[in-house]
C-alpha cells in the first residue's frame, strides 16, 4: 500500500511498478481482464466501425455464409451478423451489468441487515429468500415477467429488474453470511454500545468490510448475467426484434443451423467468450482480494 | 560433546514476503546438555517459534533455511528426508503445541489418538495409552480413554498432548508456549508435571515461551531473542540477578512483579520496527547505552563469565545491574470516602433455559466509587466478562439491578439514554478486532464525537487531536488505517476512542492480554496516568495478578459467579486470604521463587448443589460443611470481606502455618 503510494509520486518508475504489479496477479485475472477489455472496447467503440447497421437489410446474399465481408455469415433477411453482434455487445454487456448491480445492491442490504439484525427478523428473511431461492432460476424469471404483463414485456428496464430479482436472494446469503462474522468484531459491538441504528452499523461498519465478499459475488453473477438474459431471449421473453441481443440472435437463426450455422456460432461465441472472460476474471479477482485481505490483518 | 542432546550453529531462516525473502532467524546458536531444560524468550515475532520448529525439520514453501546445522542426538536435522524426519518426529524429538484445542482431532477418542503414534513408529499399542496416562497424571480407566477431546478441560487436553509427545519416549520434546491459553492455576499444575517428569525421565526440553517469569521456574537456562538474534544466554539465576544484555534488563524491568509492592514499572523505549534493523545490533533503535558502532557492526553473543553470554559491544563497561531503584509511591488519592459510581445489586445471569441453563454470574453485588479502580479477577469460566458485559448493556441480566450514579440503567443499551451511555466507555481484550480496518483513526474517533457531542462547539479534529495526545500518539495518526498500526498503537487507539467521550467508568477486558511484556508495560504506564489525571474509574478485569496489584484500588476475586472476597488491595494481597485468592497467587510464577508443588486439588466437582462453589477444589474444605451450606460473609471493620466457613482468625492461622512466598508487606 505505502509502496504502491511511493512509486505514483515517482513517474519514471511508475511504469515498471505497473508492470511488476500485473505479473504478480494470477494467470486467470491477466486472461480474464484482457478477454473484458476486448469486449468493452468493442462495445464502446463497435457503432462507430461496424460496417453495417443493426437492421440495415441486403447487406449481402442471405445465407451465404462465412466470407471475408461477412466474418459470420448473413442471416435470410440479408442482415450482416458480425455487425449485428458488434453493436449488440453493448446491449448485452449494459443490462447484464445493472441488472447485476441492482441485485448486488439489494442482496447486500437485505443480507447484512438480516445478519446483524438476527433473531426472528433474520429468520423469516432467512425462509423468504429459500424460497426464492428454491425456484429454478428461469423460471422465477419467467414468472415475474408473467406477472408484469404483457405491456411490459420487451422493456430492457424490465429485463433488469428481473436478473437483478433472480440474483438479489443468492447475494443476500452471501453478505448475511459476512454480516455474522464481521458483527463479532468488537468494532461492531463498539457502534452498538455507542446506540447506533441497524441502518448506520451497517453503511459504516459491516459494508466497508464485506466488500471483498460482495464484489468477488458481483462479478460471479455478472458472468451468468448475459447466459440469463441470452436464455430469455432465445425463449422469446428477452427483447423485441430486431434488437441484435445475442441470445435473440440465436433463437432466430436456430432453424438455419445446419443450412448457415455461422449466423448461430458468431453470437454464441460472443456470449461464450464474454462469460468466460468474466468468469476468469472473478477468479482471478477472488485470489487477489484474498490475498490482500489476508496482509492486511496482519 | 557427548553430552549434547542438541546443538544448533548458525542458523538462519527466513520466510517469503512478496517477491523477496525476509531473515526472520539470523545466526542463531545455542545447545542443550542431556537432560537440561533450555527456555527461549522474546516477544512475539523475534522467532523463537520458528527455532522452535526448526528442530522438528518443519518445512514449507514459504520458509527458507538459509544456513546452519541442527545436530540431534547425532542425527543432523537439515539434511533429513522426508523418510527421515517421519521417524525422527515423535519418536527422537516430539512437539507440545500451544493450543490442545486445535492440537487435538475433535472426532477421534484420546486413547486412539495416542495409540496413533505408537502405531506410526511401529511400537506396540497394547496396554501403553494407559501407561502414559497414568504419568501425566490423567485418569488412566478404559471410560476415559474412550473421551472425545471436547469432554476434556484445556488443562487435561494439554496433558494428553503431553502424553502424545512422551509415547516413544523421545529424547528431546519442544513446547511452544504450552500454557499460554491456561488459567494460571491449571498452568501452575502443567509446570508440576513437567518438571516432575523431567526429573523421572531425564529428558532435555526446549521451553519456549514470553512469559520470563514462568521460565525462571522450569528452566536451568534461559536464551533471549530479540528480531531473530540471540541476545543473551544464561543459566536461569545469573540471568535474573544480572542479566547484562540491555534488552533483557529492560524486559525484566517491565515485569509486573506480584512479590513486590511498585506502583509504576519502566517500559522499554521505541517499537521494534522490522523494516528498519540496523546492520549492526537489532536491538541498538531502542537502546539507552547504543554507539554508532552499535548500529554498523554485527555482535556475536560473548562470554560474560559462567556460562553467561550476551552479544553486546558494551558489556565489559556495563555494571552489574542495580536493583531497580525504588521509587516514590505516588501519593494515592483516596476513595473510600468518594461518592459510589456505579453499583450492582444482586446481579444474576443465566444463559440458556431449562436443564441446560447455565449460571454465568450469581448474586453479585458491589459498588465502585468514582474515580477508583476496581479489579475482577478470577479464572476464565469465572464471570468477569459476563460481569462488564451485564454493566455495558450487551447482555440483559436474569435478576438484580444496576445503577448508575442512583439512576437505574435498563438492561439492554438500546434502551439507555445518549448520556448514560456515553459515561461507560468499553475496551476490549483483543486491539486488533476492536477497531473498523476501513476507517481511519480520525474517523473512528469523529464517530463517537458525531454520537455524543452531536451539537459540539469546536471543530472535530481539535478533539481527536487531544484525544490522541492524551494516549501519547499524535495528530498524524488519525489518517492511518489501523492494519497501519503496532498492537499496542491500536490498543492507544481504543483507549483514545472511550476517552473522547468523557467517560466516568471505563471497562477495561483483559486490555493487557494480547499484548507483550514492553507494550504492556507502556499501556499500563498510560493507565496510571490516566487514573491519576483524568479521575476516571476502572473497572479492569485481568487474570494477570501482578498487574492488578499495580493497577488497583479495590480488587474483587470470582468463581464460578460467585464473588470469593472483596477488598482493597493491600487487604487482598495480604493475608488473610480467602483459599480460592491463596491459590491464586500462589500459582503465579514469580522469578526466582522457588516453585513449591501446587497445593491445589485437580477434582473439580462441577455439581456444588447448595454449598460454596469452591468446595470441590478448596484444601481448607470442611467436610459436610461447604459442600452443602452456603458459607457466610466474614467482615472485617475496614472493608475487607471474605466468603468462607472459616473465620478469619481460622484463615489468618492456615496461612501462618504454611510457609510464605514474601507476599506480606513488611
Amino acid at each position: 500500500m505505502s509502496e504502491a503510494n511511493i512509486e505514483l509520486i515517482a513517474p519514471p518508475q511508475m511504469r515498471r511498478n505497473w508492470l511488476m504489479l500485473w505479473r504478480q496477479m494470477p494467470l486467470s485475472f491477466r486472461i480474464g481482464s484482457l478477454i473484458l477489455v476486448v469486449h468493452l472496447l468493442v462495445a464502446v467503440t463497435g457503432p462507430f466501425w461496424a460496417p453495417y447497421g443493426y437492421s440495415q437489410m441486403g447487406a449481402g446474399p442471405p445465407l451465404s455464409g462465412m466470407s471475408l465481408a461477412h466474418p459470420f455469415g448473413v442471416d435470410q433477411l440479408g442482415r450482416d451478423v458480425f455487425s449485428r453482434v458488434v453493436r449488440g455487445s453493448w446491449i448485452v454487456i449494459s443490462l447484464s451489468l445493472a441488472g447485476t448491480l441492482l441485485g448486488t445492491l439489494i442482496g447486500a442490504i437485505v443480507g447484512l441487515l438480516s445478519g446483524y439484525v438476527g433473531g426472528w427478523i433474520d429468520e423469516i428473511v432467512q425462509r423468504v429468500l429459500e424460497a426464492l431461492i428454491s425456484i429454478p432460476f428461469l423460471v422465477l424469471a419467467l414468472i415475474a415477467i408473467a406477472a408484469a404483463g404483457p405491456e411490459y414485456s420487451g422493456n430492457p428496464a424490465l429485463l433488469v429488474l428481473v436478473v437483478a430479482l433472480v440474483y438479489a436472494p443468492r447475494i443476500a446469503r452471501m453478505a448475511r453470511t459476512a454480516a455474522i462474522d464481521i458483527t463479532t468484531r468488537d468494532y461492531v459491538t463498539v457502534a452498538r454500545l455507542r446506540g447506533e441504528k441497524a441502518w448506520s452499523v451497517m453503511c459504516w461498519e459491516l459494508l466497508p468490510n464485506a466488500t471483498g465478499v460482495l464484489l468477488v459475488e458481483f462479478a460471479l453473477r455478472a458472468g451468468y448475467a448475459p447466459v440469463l438474459i441470452g436464455s430469455l431471449g432465445f425463449l422469446g421473453f428477452g427483447l423485441r426484434p430486431p434488437t441484435p441481443e445475442w441470445g435473440l440472435m440465436i433463437s432466430e437463426n436456430r432453424a438455419l443451423l445446419i443450412v448457415c450455422p455461422s449466423t448461430v456460432l458468431g453470437p454464441g461465441l460472443a456470449l461464450a467468450s464474454l462469460v468466460v472472460g468474466l468468469n476468469l476474471f472473478t477468479e482471478g479477482l477472488a485470489r487477489v482480494l484474498g490475498r490482500t485481505v489476508k496482509l492486511g490483518t496482519q | 560433546m557427548t553430552m549434547l542432546a542438541l546443538e544448533v550453529s548458525g542458523l538462519s531462516v527466513s520466510y517469503r514476503q512478496g517477491l523477496g525473502w525476509r531473515q526472520v532467524v539470523e545466526d542463531v546458536s545455542f545447545s542443550v546438555r542431556r537432560g537440561e531444560v533450555l527456555g527461549l524468550v522474546g516477544e512475539s515475532g523475534c522467532g523463537k517459534s520458528t527455532v522452535a520448529l526448526q528442530l522438528l525439520g518443519f518445512r514449507h514453501g514459504g520458509l527458507r533455511t538459509d544456513a546452519g546445522k541442527i545436530m540431534l542426538n547425532g542425527i543432523d536435522v537439515l539434511t533429513l528426508d522426508r523418510v527421515g524426519l517421519d521417524r525422527l518426529r515423535g519418536a527422537k524429538v516430539s512437539f507440545v503445541p500451544q493450543n490442545p484445542t486445535t492440537a487435538l482431532s475433535p472426532g477421534m477418542r484420546i486413547g486412539v489418538q495416542v495409540d496413533e503414534i505408537l502405531v506410526a513408529h511401529d511400537l506396540p499399542t497394547g496396554d501403553r495409552a494407559r501407561e502414559l496416562f497414568g504419568l501425566v497424571g490423567l485418569p488412566d480407566d478404559a471410560a476415559f480413554l474412550n473421551r472425545y477431546p471436547h469432554q476434556l478441560s484445556g488443562g487435561q487436553q494439554q496433558r494428553v498432548c503431553i502424553a502424545m509427545a512422551l509415547a516413544c519416549e523421545p529424547s528431546f520434546v519442544v513446547l511452544d508456549e504450552p500454557t499460554t491459553g491456561l488459567d494460571v492455576t491449571t498452568q501452575e499444575q502443567i509446570v508440576d508435571l513437567l518438571v516432575d517428569l523431567r526429573a523421572r525421565l531425564d529428558m532435555s526440553m526446549l521451553y519456549v515461551t514470553h512469559d520470563l517469569g514462568l521460565l525462571s521456574q522450569i528452566a536451568d537456562r534461559i536464551g533471549v531473542m530479540y528480531a531473530g538474534h540471540m541476545v543473551e544466554l544464561a543459566p536461569t539465576a545469573p540471568l535474573f540477578s544480572e542479566p547484562r544484555h540491555p534488552y533483557t534488563r529492560g524486559l525484566i524491568a517491565a515485569l509486573p512483579r506480584l512479590d513486590e509492592d511498585r506502583r509504576t514499572i519502566k517500559p522499554l523505549r521505541g517499537l521494534l520496527q522490522r523494516d528498519a534493523l540496523p546492520k549492526g545490533c537489532p536491538f541498538a533503535p531502542r537502546c539507552d547505552l547504543a554507539l554508532t558502532r552499535c548500529f554498523d557492526e554485527a555482535q556475536i553473543l560473548r562470554h560474560a563469565g559462567h556460562g553467561h553470554e550476551a552479544a553486546c559491544w558494551r558489556l565489559a563497561e556495563m555494571p552489574p545491574a542495580a536493583a531497580p531503584a525504588v521509587e516514590d509511591l505516588p501519593a494515592e488519592p483516596d476513595h473510600s470516602a468518594a461518592p459510589s459510581l456505579l453499583t450492582v445489586a444482586s446481579l444474576m445471569v443465566r444463559y440458556g433455559r431449562g436443564v441446560r441453563a447455565f449460571t454465568a454470574l450469581g448474586s453479585v453485588s458491589l459498588t465502585i466509587r468514582k474515580g477508583e479502580t476496581f479489579a475482577l479477577v478470577g479464572e476464565s469460566g469465572s464471570g468477569k466478562s459476563t460481569l462488564a458485559r451485564a454493566i455495558a448493556g450487551m447482555v440483559a441480566p436474569t435478576a438484580g439491578h444496576i445503577r448508575l450514579t442512583e439512576t437505574e440503567l435498563s438492561p439492554l443499551v438500546k434502551a439507555r439514554s445518549p448520556s448514560q451511555r456515553r459515561l461507560i466507555q468499553y475496551i476490549f481484550q483483543n486491539p486488533d478486532a476492536s477497531l473498523n480496518p476501513r476507517a481511519t483513526i480520525g474517523r473512528s474517533l469523529s464517530r463517537q464525537l458525531d454520537f455524543f457531542f452531536p451539537d459540539r462547539p469546536d471543530s472535530a479534529m481539535e478533539q481527536i487531536t487531544a484525544a490522541l495526545a492524551e494516549v501519547r500518539l499524535d495528530a498524524a495518526y488519525a489518517s492511518r488505517y489501523p492494519d497501519q498500526l503496532s498492537g499496542g498503537e491500536r490498543q492507544r487507539v481504543a483507549i483514545a476512542r472511550a476517552l473522547i467521550a468523557q467517560p466516568e467508568l471505563l471497562l477495561c477486558d483483559e486490555v493487557l492480554s494480547a499484548l507483550d511484556v514492553s507494550v504492556q508495560a507502556s499501556i499500563l504506564e498510560l493507565l496510571q496516568r490516566l487514573k491519576s489525571e483524568l479521575g476516571i474509574a476502572m473497572l479492569f478485569i485481568s487474570h494477570d495478578l501482578a498487574v492488578v496489584r499495580m493497577l488497583a484500588d479495590r480488587v474483587c476475586v470470582l468463581f464460578r459467579g460467585e464473588v470469593m472476597e472483596i477488598g482493597s488491595r493491600e487487604q487482598v494481597f495480604s493475608p488473610p486470604y480467602h483459599p480460592y485468592t491463596h491459590s491464586l497467587l500462589e500459582a503465579v510464577p514469580v522469578p526466582l521463587k522457588k516453585r513449591k508443588p501446587a497445593r491445589q486439588r485437580t477434582v473439580t466437582s462441577v455439581d456444588v448443589g447448595t454449598g460454596c462453589v469452591y468446595a470441590g477444589r478448596c484444601v481448607a474444605e470442611i467436610p459436610g460443611i461447604c459442600g452443602t451450606m452456603p458459607p457466610p460473609w466474614r467482615e472485617t471493620q475496614d472493608g475487607l470481606a471474605i466468603r468462607c466457613h472459616h473465620t478469619l482468625e481460622d484463615l489468618l492461622e492456615r496461612e501462618s502455618g504454611l510457609s510464605r512466598r514474601g507476599l506480606e508487606k513488611p
